[in-house]
């Protein structure tokens, strides 16, 4: 494959391609999980334990079940007669000493403990949602509270409260990576050592849709069709078909428009699964929508890790060894991958950018009483990247080295990849220089220090704080992406996709990619997503993987129909195979001219083909460079500039990555400055269960920024992609809190961690105001 | 949300009457805190009784050195009201400010006072320009309007018809936006009148309240300078996740030093 070829179609023609899905997005004719309805659907709504940590002593249903238009309830009794126990865990691989993960039970309903605030104590099903919200006021639960823990560290501690008792500590995993000896070496020699204690804190992902799901069961066939959000139909299913033990070919998902995910929508809630089995109790289709204050107290929630991290430097800066001890909270019970990105993303890039040789780490999962947690957009390569990059800075700054030469002197050099880094990943192509040249230039990092002097005069304090990063694209954990391509007679394409978008717009980048393989107008494909009586392989969309896997896919199922189409074309015009030539949706006879184009082949006879492929992990990289002025009257910063470099291989739509910069960047914006998740440390109440007290970033917050992309062509993929949903994350944290620290560390403020809020910043300030 | 009765009332008259013969039963204006309370389940009243559609509680005007405005009048009409603009530009620039455009274009100015969250916008302008408010039955002075945290002087029955703000020679507000909700964590009102500086403080404490040493202070000097040595005592100001009360009193001084360069000019 000419790779140049498609790259320069992209650059031309697909440099800043609308999306072709937003029409119908923004004239609310997406059709969303709650937008489905069944004839005879009834309608569900869950009583959540308000308690963080209690048995159940007692539950009364019986009022419940005389009440108005109700028609069932079900406790966690009916959830393990259902077999309901058990999600899946995709924590099989051995930690230390070769010890497999421990995996707590969950009832899909809780029974005889609950273990947070938000846990499922009992569904009503009734004949609307109003008749099954009042019911569920009529449930009696007599509860016996017990000691309570919120804090990882604490639940690792001795005399700790235990939340399940096959998990003793609450530990349910621990591994080490990398080589102690070697580390313990380097630490020994070292000129410098840097040492920080980082908290990635809790946050709630808050897509703009809530969950919802309408399950109906079909006891003819004794199939399900269960309408609901998703990553990718068949994670869903996969995860469904562990946890309710429904036979794989019993269950149908359905899904078309998504509004969000970062991570929260490929898991098989609790809910769900309760839903499909009051369906079959019911013999009627039972629909659930979620309200918001659901969402933030039983949504999985995201990072939540906490890290103890020291870099060993020589008297030149050079970086010698790095040192990790790393807790990750997962909450009462595990999501079916919430472990796993914790545990495997760190270590792929522990190394981030650098050359640095000797890496140590010792991971360990520990449950909490708080909500579950799961992947949430980068999945921990934010958390590695904002560790490692809070170590340079503030290595840079104890040693009196600039920040961008320090990352210099330490970069892996261009001329060093595919380079095979400590923990054993290879990384493919990247040039680390250029992209930290090209942000440093564009940020104007020379002409700081004046605008820092003349913020002074005004009273403002201002910092600059850059990140250079790398990231693993996801491998994916099903055997390969298959695209079906499906000719019709008008000439138009319909393209079938297991990667389902939830916003990042596959339907245009599939699209481009497939018509710039056929040499047609985008808008002639049409990608359908979602459709499981296709029975289509394929991975979610997630982990920035979908450009690398179904996108290339994409190209290939092109390539493939042409070849496919060829033969058949040849037929039709009564030549020689080797006689026809194929351009723009038309073959063509060498010898008569006679033409016949792809959808009149298609109509005399059905024209499809399935194209598929498997790509590993490729490594989006980047340089972003935040610059802000903080208010020492109020601690409020403000985010004057900021200067993103990416290196996402091939970009086959400038606005579709623009789009995803922002995104990202303001999600990692949110978090350093606002969101964050408090649970009351003696109670277990979450204290920020709404957008009162939970702050999400707002548009107006946000300044203009700076995108540029550096590429250098990703080997993993014939289209030279990367991948770059999360990138943007990944950079983001560091950058935002480098820049943060930068301004504050003349006056004598020791690290801070997020969130960087304006009281916790005025405090600081006050505090080292009085020490001076 | 609980099944009530919605009934859209005809008349001032009507309303004050349907409202004082069943106890449960709620006046709605704009609704932005109501529903909400409705949806989360946390009020149960019988009959909502709206009240938005009353000419009598409507009208924005200029009268014996006050500006009226009608209790259903909506935050972005007082922002935009060239009338507001003219007399009393602090006013219409607060009303600018309060939520987000949705919540400007449904909550009314007599909603906002008669609810009297502690951290709500329009609370401070009327302490801090002694406003009048009056409602079907009276008139209350502003002082005994105010008791605390969601607490009025309001009877049952009782509605706001029109608030009634003396016209100040200069006034300003500065507020200091809750990071998550965008109401005030710190708001301050200051009004120069012919009686003297008038500094209202909402957000910060349990119900709206003036400062009254920084009125003195700004009495004699109307700038941050003045403020410097003055430090708000914390003794009865909000202290949660969000900020400790040394935090509060600083947004306080702050907001009042802001406000106070706004009225000066500066």
């Amino acid at each position: 494959m000419d790779q140049h070829v498609h790259h320069h179609l992209f650059e031309v023609e697909g440099a800043h391609v609308s999306r072709l899905e937003d029409l119908r997005l923004i004239k609310g004719e997406g059709c969303y999980a709650a937008d489905w309805n069944l004839p005879g659907q009834a309608h569900a709504c869950f009583l959540r334990s308000d308690h963080a940590h209690a048995k159940i002593v007692s539950i009364n249903i019986d009022a419940a079940r005389k009440a108005k238009g109700v028609l069932g309830v079900y406790t966690g009794e009916d959830a393990i007669r259902a077999g309901q126990t058990k999600p899946l865990s995709m924590l099989t691989f051995a930690g230390k000493d070769g010890k497999k993960a421990l995996i707590p039970e969950r009832p899909t309903l809780a029974h005889g403990r609950v273990r947070f605030v938000g846990d499922t104590v009992a569904l009503v099903v009734a004949e609307t949602a109003l008749q099954a919200q009042d019911a569920i006021e009529l449930i009696e639960i007599e509860y016996e509270d017990l000691p309570v823990v919120v804090v990882a560290e604490a639940a690792l501690a001795a005399g700790a409260p235990q939340l399940h008792d096959n998990i003793p500590g609450n530990l349910c995993f621990e591994q080490e990576a990398g080589d102690a000896a070697a580390v313990d070496a380097a630490f020994a020699k070292a000129a410098h050592v840097t040492k920080l204690k980082l908290d990635c804190t809790r946050v709630v992902p808050n897509p703009m849709e809530p969950r919802a799901c309408l399950a109906a069961y079909d006891a003819k066939s004794e199939s399900y069709t269960v309408h609901v959000p998703v990553q990718g139909i068949n994670m869903m299913r996969m995860q469904m078909v562990a946890y309710t033990g429904v036979p794989e070919d019993k269950l149908n998902i359905v899904a078309r428009d998504v509004g969000g995910g970062f991570g929260q929508r490929s898991i098989a809630y609790p809910e769900y699964c309760s839903v499909m089995m009051a369906a079959k109790a019911l013999g009627r289709p039972v629909k659930w929508v979620s309200t918001r204050s659901e969402a933030f107290m039983a949504d999985s929630h995201g990072r939540a890790n906490y890290i103890t991290a020291e870099l060993a430097l020589d008297k030149d800066g050079t970086f010698l060894a790095m040192r990790l001890d790393w807790i990750a909270d997962l909450g009462a019970y595990l999501h079916p991958a919430g472990p796993v990105s914790p545990m495997r993303n760190p270590v792929v890039c522990l190394n981030g950018v650098y050359k640095t040789q000797a890496l140590f780490g010792r991971w360990r999962v520990a449950l909490t009483n708080t909500s579950p947690v799961s992947a949430y957009r980068g999945a921990a390569r934010p958390e590695i990247a904002y560790t490692i990059e809070r170590l340079v800075d503030e290595s840079a700054a104890q040693m009196n080295i600039d920040p961008a030469e320090l990352r210099r002197r330490n970069f892996i050099p261009p001329e060093a990849f595919p380079y095979k880094t400590p923990t054993g990943s290879v990384y493919d192509i990247a040039d680390f220089p250029a992209v930290l040249d090209k942000a440093l230039k564009l940020a104007d990092v020379k002409g700081f220090a004046k605008r820092r002097a003349a913020a002074e005069k005004r009273g403002m304090l201002r910092g600059q704080g850059m990140a250079t990063v790398i990231e693993n694209s996801g491998a994916g954990m099903f055997p390969k992406d298959e695209i079906l391509l499906e000719v019709a007679a008008d000439g138009k394409l319909t393209a079938y996709s297991i990667s389902h978008s939830q916003g990042q717009g596959h339907e245009t980048t599939f699209a481009q990619i497939i018509g710039d393989a056929l040499g047609i107008p985008a808008e002639r494909i049409t990608l359908r997503q979602g459709i499981g009586e296709k029975g289509l392989i394929g991975n979610h969309t997630g982990g920035s993987r979908t450009i690398v896997g179904a996108g290339t896919v994409c190209h290939i199922a092109a390539k493939k129909l042409i070849e496919h189409a060829t033969p058949l074309a040849a037929e039709q015009l009564g030549v020689e195979p080797s006689q026809v030539a194929y351009a723009k949706g038309e073959f063509k006879s060498s010898e008569s001219k006679k033409t016949i184009t792809l959808g009149e082949l298609a109509a005399k006879k059905p024209l499809s083909v399935t194209g598929e492929g498997k790509f590993g992990s490729t490594f989006p990289n980047g340089c972003h460079i935040a610059e802000v002025e903080i208010d020492p009257q109020t601690g409020v910063t403000q985010v004057v500039a900021y200067v993103t470099v990416d290196d996402c291989g091939t970009v086959i739509n400038h606005t579709i990555v623009e789009g995803q910069m922002h995104g990202a960047v303001a999600q990692g914006w949110g978090q350093i400055f606002g969101e964050n998740v408090v649970y009351d440390l003696e109670t277990g109440q979450l204290l920020t269960g709404s957008f009162m007290d939970y702050a999400m970033p707002k548009a107006g917050w946000i300044n203009d920024i700076t995108i540029a992309e550096h590429t250098t062509f990703g080997t993993i993929s014939p289209l030279g992609v990367k991948g770059m949903g999360e990138s943007g994350c990944t950079a983001s944290l560091g950058a935002l809190t480098n820049a943060v620290m930068d301004a504050l560390r003349p006056l004598g403020v020791p690290p801070l961690d997020m969130p960087l809020t304006a009281h916790k910043l005025w405090q600081a300030i006050t505090a080292a105001k009085k020490g001076n | 949300m609980y099944a009530f009765q919605y009934r859209k009332a005809t008349s001032l008259k009507e309303a004050g009457e349907l409202l004082a013969k069943d106890e449960e039963a709620r006046p709605m204006s704009g609704g932005m805190t109501l529903i909400p309370t409705l949806k989360a389940r946390l009020a149960q009243p019988t009959q909502l009784i709206d009240i938005t559609g009353l000419a009598e509680l409507f009208g924005i005007e200029v009268r014996d050195g006050q500006l009226f405005i009608g209790a259903a009048t909506r935050h972005q009409q007082v922002a935009d009201s060239k009338v507001v603009r003219d007399a009393l530009p602090a006013l219409a620039d607060l009303a600018n400010n309060i939520g987000d455009p949705q919540v400007r274009n449904r909550g009314t100015l007599g909603g906002s006072v008669a609810n009297n969250d502690p951290a709500a916008d329009y609370p401070a302008a009327v302490l801090g320009l002694d406003a009048k408010i009056i409602t079907n039955k009276r008139e209350i002075a502003a002082t005994d309007f105010f008791q605390g945290m969601f607490a009025t002087a309001l009877e049952a029955g009782e509605l706001i018809m029109r608030i009634a703000f003396p016209l100040p020679k200069k006034a300003a507000y500065a507020k200091f936006p809750h990071p998550a909700s965008g109401y005030a964590m710190a708001g301050v009102f200051i009004a120069q009148t012919a009686d003297g500086v008038r500094v209202a403080v909402t957000g910060a404490g349990e119900g709206v309240f003036r400062w009254t040493d920084a009125e003195a202070a700004l009495g004699k000097q109307m700038d941050a300078a003045a403020l410097e040595n003055l430090t708000l005592s914390t003794d009865n100001l909000n202290e949660d996740i969000h900020g400790t009360r040394e935090y509060r009193a600083q947004l306080v001084k702050v907001m009042a030093g802001r406000a106070a360069a706004a009225v000066a000019g500066k």
